[in-house]
């Protein structure tokens, strides 16, 4: 009895929707980032972001690797990557959320709220982000803008630098996807 | 029976735990980043200690770098202000190339002028080679007078030349350690039957101490060491300490002089902790960007 249980749970559990859901991706997204304090403006970008959004699920993930962000000084990305994110270890920061009230089928603007997780130098951050999403066919574009704290990920900032480094970080992405196929 | 029931939640909270996006996380792991061009950083600093490490700068950026050194002279009561003696090198090196840099320099105390180019090999796909390969050549010239008639001291006499290749490896995120192929050619205050020609190897290692703040060492071994007055192969243990645009490294050496040719092959006094042999050595970073990348 209970290893029919078992075999019907597995089933249950592991079994696949009879639809293929919906997702599109994105391969080339962007993320800046910057800081501006008195002393020092410091500005990154990343020009291959890849995300994908379940369209049926409403459910939103996104992948960067923090060696891809380019700064304006190139000094800069050598202490970003070996003396504050330290991307030998945590390579990859990742998003993973939900799109509340998300319709699929408005074509044209709508703004959403992005509810989700962000990890980034090992640490998680719940974050509620405003979204632009916009519907052109079958292809969509999802951009918007926060601020994040950078006390939240455990980055450590000498006192010596404090000063140069804006206690909120804000954080402008853009994502044009494209429907993706297995 | 126990077993099985444990088998049965153990799978199906494994199931269950798969959460809802884990097939979305498993398509962006699928897809195949680009390979960025970006090299981690061995050293951070274009200086272990004494010595060039593999690092260059990039294109477009110079680097002002002064080095000092401090030390006192053997006498029993000296009424000097901090040092009875002290070098200065002041020099600007400038990225020609992502790979390629050049610099000169110049230093008070021993009068040598100095330039050197450096280049990167650049790696494609970092981690293809075991090593990061740099190369080195130096040229230095000898202005300080000589009294001694019996010193040849012709234009040729007083020039000198390096020749490296710097080898390094980031073992792992702390520890990374450099070996260092030297050839010299210095012919200046040497005796007819002193080689001219000198061979050299130097091992440098750097261990982060902290995100900001690393310790170095670095020790040049000459194979062929001049006959004629007796030499010691330089030494020299420190820390080094970034600071955004500002590099700092603080050190305590055997070598007084500052240019490779004239460490290398001609320092006179072995590493211990009496004058005149302790050098303090302070060498300062500045970084100017010229080139910014994200501006068009």
């Amino acid at each position: 009895m209970i290893r029919i249980l078992v075999i019907f749970l597995l089933m249950v559990t592991n079994a696949k929707p009879p639809k293929a859901t919906e997702k599109v991706i994105a391969r080339q997204g962007k993320v800046s980032f910057f800081s501006y304090t008195s002393v020092e403006d410091i500005k990154a970008e990343n020009n291959q972001v890849l995300s994908v959004i379940d369209i049926d699920k409403k459910e939103i993930a996104v992948r960067m690797l923090m060696n891809a962000f380019i700064f304006e000084k190139a000094l800069m990305r050598e202490h970003f990557n070996e003396s504050y994110l330290e991307s030998d270890i945590y390579p990859k920061a990742i998003f993973e959320g939900e799109i509340v009230d998300f319709d699929p089928t408005i074509d044209g603007e709508q703004t959403r709220i992005v509810k989700g997780v962000f990890t980034m130098h090992g640490k998680s951050k719940a974050l509620e982000i405003k979204t632009k999403i916009v519907k052109q066919d079958n292809n969509y574009m999802v951009s918007g803008v926060f601020e994040t704290f950078v006390k939240d990920y455990d980055i450590n900032i000498p006192p010596l630098l404090a000063g140069n480094i804006a206690k909120s970080i804000s954080v402008e992405f853009r994502f044009e996807y494209q429907p993706y196929e297995d | 029976m126990k077993i099985r029931i444990a088998f049965t939640t153990a799978m199906v909270l494994l199931t269950v735990s798969r959460s809802f996006s884990q097939d979305l996380l498993e398509i962006l792991e699928s897809e195949t980043s680009k390979a960025t061009q970006f090299i981690p950083a061995t050293f951070k600093m274009t200086r272990i200690t004494i010595g060039h490490s593999t690092e260059v700068r990039s294109k477009g950026i110079l680097e002002v770098f002064v080095a000092n050194r401090f030390w006192n002279l053997p006498v029993e009561r000296s009424q000097s202000f901090i040092a009875d003696r002290m070098s200065s090198r002041i020099a600007l090196e400038y990225g020609i190339s992502d790979n390629l840099t050049f610099g000169g320099g110049a230093t008070t105390f021993d009068g040598l002028f100095d330039a050197h180019l450096k280049y990167r090999i650049p790696t494609k796909n970092a981690g293809v080679l075991p090593f990061r390969v740099t190369l080195f050549q130096n040229f230095s010239y000898d202005s300080s007078p000589i009294a001694n008639q019996a010193i040849a001291d012709d234009f040729s006499d007083r020039l000198a030349f390096t020749s490296q290749v710097l080898l390094s490896k980031k073992v792992t995120k702390d520890f990374s350690f450099q070996l260092a192929p030297t050839y010299v050619h210095k012919s200046l205050g040497t005796q007819p039957n002193d080689p001219t020609n000198f061979f050299a190897l130097g091992v440098g290692a750097r261990y982060k101490l902290g995100s900001h703040l690393s310790l170095v060492s670095e020790y040049y071994h000459t194979v062929n060491p001049i006959e004629s007055f007796e030499t010691h192969d330089p030494f020299a243990i420190g820390v080094n300490w970034e600071l955004g645009d500002v590099l700092l490294q603080f050190m305590l050496t055997n070598a007084v002089n500052m240019v490779e040719d004239t460490f290398i092959t001609q320092t006179r006094n072995n590493f211990n902790f009496r004058n005149p042999n302790l050098n303090f050595g302070f060498n300062a970073t500045y970084v100017i960007h010229f080139k910014n990348k994200l501006k068009k």
